[in-house]
């Protein structure tokens, strides 16, 4: 064992000073490969903190939500629909829900404004309760500065800011104007009864199904939109984006490719000839093959690690900071929120596979032919 | 010590470009003895100190080396027999360039895994019996063409193997650096090694070291002078 | 052995498995990282948690730009050109939100029982 752990440290040793023969060049060859594995690495623990995010917290969210429609359209729903809904056996509460967007025309951003489901946020008319993307937005220079908002009427509305939204919530609360229901209808000139949506809060969660078929014949114009399809919305929502982003950064893994399987599998006749010598002056088929399996392991393994960590600290210290241009688009609102640290094993796991091992593999190929020549050639 | 029985060595076998590089040839190699192969290019030297070093197979014919038979030994085993028998100087040296020194003159024992620092200590040793102790971390590159030689010889000699093999090892030299050659040449033999080269030089087969002259031509064996 | 000829001889593979180390401790503190701020995580995630029940939330607010965007959830499925989820892009971000997995496979699920009533 020792002998062996001995021998394979020479082995590392002779590829290690091999490759420092050409420093820029493999030196490079490991940045760029850190840099992939870092733009996959960082794509994939941001999307799964995301999710995971999502997850939790949109569990919470109304059970069923109930949207009418008109001609295809998101329309108000008036307020009678809610006694047909509380009608339905297994339904335990009905609430007409109140929340609109609202395009800043200061700055170009575009606020959500809601009125609060629960009761107990006792919004006074006047206050406002905001998110801290708000603030942000409007160059806010104390904490307690008033909303000042131009209503569709052309009136200027002044909120006073009872309270904002901590930076812990930010990813569900940056764009959000929380005001009381009085202040929401005559801020957008609303009729009496009527709503955004409705939220249907539901006994036995296992009965969703029955209540929406049931919910259905009463109101055939309505959508309805379950917990579940929420959940199921961002979960596909961060998949399809980490494909996305993993579909960009196939353009960078392409070209490394190319020019790793250059490096990697073109074996420079100076290389074969080196091969020879080791072979004639005692190194067998296996030191060979292990010597080049140090190389590629070395190179994949550290660029592995170094962009792993890298786009650990990327994700979690700098909130992804790298993506922000992309996801913000042409937001001016984009959430300074932090995500929970999380390291998905099996996704780990898949990285180090579709990383390291075809690497390694690719410097292997070439090299069968030459470690199993005949030693003799050197002689020639 | 060393004995060859009824060899030939065929190259392409087969083949349009088929070569007999060497034939029928039965040679008795004796220990703590200098042999030089001798004939003009293309008769087969080469191919035989192959045979002799374990580089290379007979087609027909069998190899012995203190008296088992190797000609038919798998690779490892032949591996095995280069490694701990033989030490090679190639005639363009075959040194690995942009290594040290003495990173090349240790690169034969490293597949039997010895302690670092005995090993390197080794090298060192090797390299300062032939004047090289002050270079041992240059790049190879960087050594003259007699220097680059005895850097060779410095890691023919890493194993302790008992028999050195040398192709054409004053091809590349001057006068002086030859006589330099055949001196280390005899002190290696006083130590017990058996030594096998081959040369067309008259400067090697004429010397005083030389014990064995085995005159080559055609593939075939000549004439032996001992 | 002055540093200088100590690093002259130090083995290729001394650095680079330092290096090796280094990387390896680093993703070995990130997990540790993770683990650690699990709690605080976890107490924070179920904070916002109860805030979604409470306001009565619905999506994230992550992209604002456009209903569709800002709450994917909730945005119509059926509106004609301009929100059709088969659309061209007006913003980046669109490019992050997929079309719906139910598009163009539905069925009418007119039996003759519903015809009776």
């Amino acid at each position: 064992m020792k002998h062996w752990l001995r021998r394979q440290r020479y082995l590392a040793d002779f590829t290690l000073a091999a490759l420092a023969r050409r420093r820029v060049k493999n030196t490079g060859l490991i940045v760029i490969y850190s840099i992939i594995v870092f733009v996959l690495a960082s794509a994939m623990m941001f999307s799964a903190a995301l999710r995971h995010e999502a997850g939790t917290v949109l569990a919470k969210s109304p059970e069923l939500i109930v949207q009418q429609l008109v001609m295809g359209r998101h329309e108000m729903i008036p307020g009678s629909e809610i006694e047909k809904l509380a009608g339905i056996r297994g339904v335990a509460a009905v609430k007409g829900r109140l929340w609109g967007y609202f395009y800043d025309s200061v700055n170009g951003a575009n606020y959500t404004f809601m009125v609060p489901d629960d009761d107990s946020y006792d919004l006074q008319p006047g206050e406002a309760i905001l998110g801290e993307g708000i603030g942000k937005a409007r160059d806010f220079t104390w904490d307690t500065a008033p909303l000042f908002v131009t209503s569709l009427a052309g009136k200027m509305v002044k909120f006073t800011v009872r309270e904002t939204f901590a930076d812990d919530s930010a990813l569900l609360t940056a764009d959000l104007v929380l005001i009381s229901e009085a202040d929401f209808r005559s801020f957008f000139d609303l009729p009496p009864d009527v709503y955004t949506d409705i939220g249907v809060s539901i006994r036995n969660e296992r009965e969703i199904g029955t209540i929406v078929q049931k919910a259905q014949l009463v109101m055939p114009n309505a959508r309805f939109v379950t917990r579940s399809d929420i959940e199921r919305t961002y979960q596909r929502l961060f998949d399809w984006r980490e494909g996305l982003m993993t579909a960009l950064a196939a353009a960078g893994v392409l070209a490394f490719a190319i020019f790793a399987a250059e490096k990697a599998s073109g074996l420079s006749a100076e290389e074969a000839r080196e091969i020879g010598i080791l072979k004639a002056i005692g190194w067998d088929t296996g030191d060979v093959i292990a010597m080049k399996l140090w190389e590629g392991g070395l190179i994949s393994f550290g660029a592995f690690l170094a962009g792993t960590v890298f786009a650990y600290i990327h994700v979690f210290s700098f909130q992804a900071g790298l993506f922000e241009p992309i996801l913000k688009g042409w937001a001016v609102i984009y959430p300074d929120f932090a995500l929970a640290p999380y390291i998905d094993g099996l996704q780990l796991a898949t990285l180090f596979a579709i990383t390291v091992i075809p690497y390694t593999a690719a410097t292997l190929v070439p090299i069968w032919r030459a470690a199993t020549a005949d030693p003799d050639q050197v002689m020639r | 010590m060393i004995s060859l029985k009824n060899v030939s060595k065929l190259y392409n076998e087969g083949r349009p470009n088929e070569v007999c590089a060497a034939q029928d040839i039965d040679l008795e190699l004796a220990r703590n003895k200098v042999t030089v192969l001798t004939g003009p290019s293309g008769s087969g030297k080469t191919t035989l100190l192959s045979m002799i070093g374990c580089l290379t197979r007979p087609t027909t014919g069998r190899v012995f080396v203190d008296g088992a038979m190797v000609s038919g030994l798998p690779e490892k085993f032949q591996t095995e027999l280069r490694r701990t028998k033989f030490g090679f100087v190639f005639q363009r040296f075959n040194l690995i360039r942009g290594v040290s020194v003495i990173e090349n003159v240790m690169l034969p024992a490293a597949p039997l895994g010895p302690e670092y620092h005995e090993l390197r200590e080794r090298a060192q040793s090797r390299l300062e019996r032939l004047g090289l102790g002050a270079k041992a971390d240059m790049p190879i590159e960087f050594l003259s063409g007699g220097e680059t030689q005895r850097a060779a010889i410095a890691r023919a000699l890493i194993n302790d193997a008992p028999v050195l093999i040398a192709d054409e090892p004053t091809a590349n030299l001057d006068t002086v650096l030859t006589e330099r050659f055949l001196e280390i040449v005899g002190e290696l033999q006083s130590e017990g090694k058996t030594v096998v080269m081959t040369s067309h030089d008259p400067r090697i087969w004429q010397s005083s070291h030389v014990n064995t002259v085995v005159r080559m031509q055609d593939g075939r064996i000549i004439g032996v002078d001992a | 052995m002055s540093l200088r000829s100590a690093i002259a001889s130090a083995r290729p593979t001394t650095p680079a498995f330092i290096a090796i180390a280094v990387f390896s401790v680093g993703l070995g503190l990130a997990g540790l990282h993770a683990k650690l701020s699990e709690p605080a995580e976890n107490l924070r995630l179920a904070a916002n948690a109860d805030l979604v029940e409470r306001i009565g939330l619905t999506d994230l607010a992550l992209f604002t730009e456009a209903r569709y965007t800002r709450h994917p959830s909730m945005a119509d499925l059926h509106t004609a050109f301009q929100d059709h989820p088969a659309s061209f892009e007006h913003f980046p971000s669109g490019i992050f939100v997929p079309p719906p997995t139910g598009l163009a496979s539905g069925t009418l699920s007119t039996s003759i029982e519903d015809l009776s009533q």
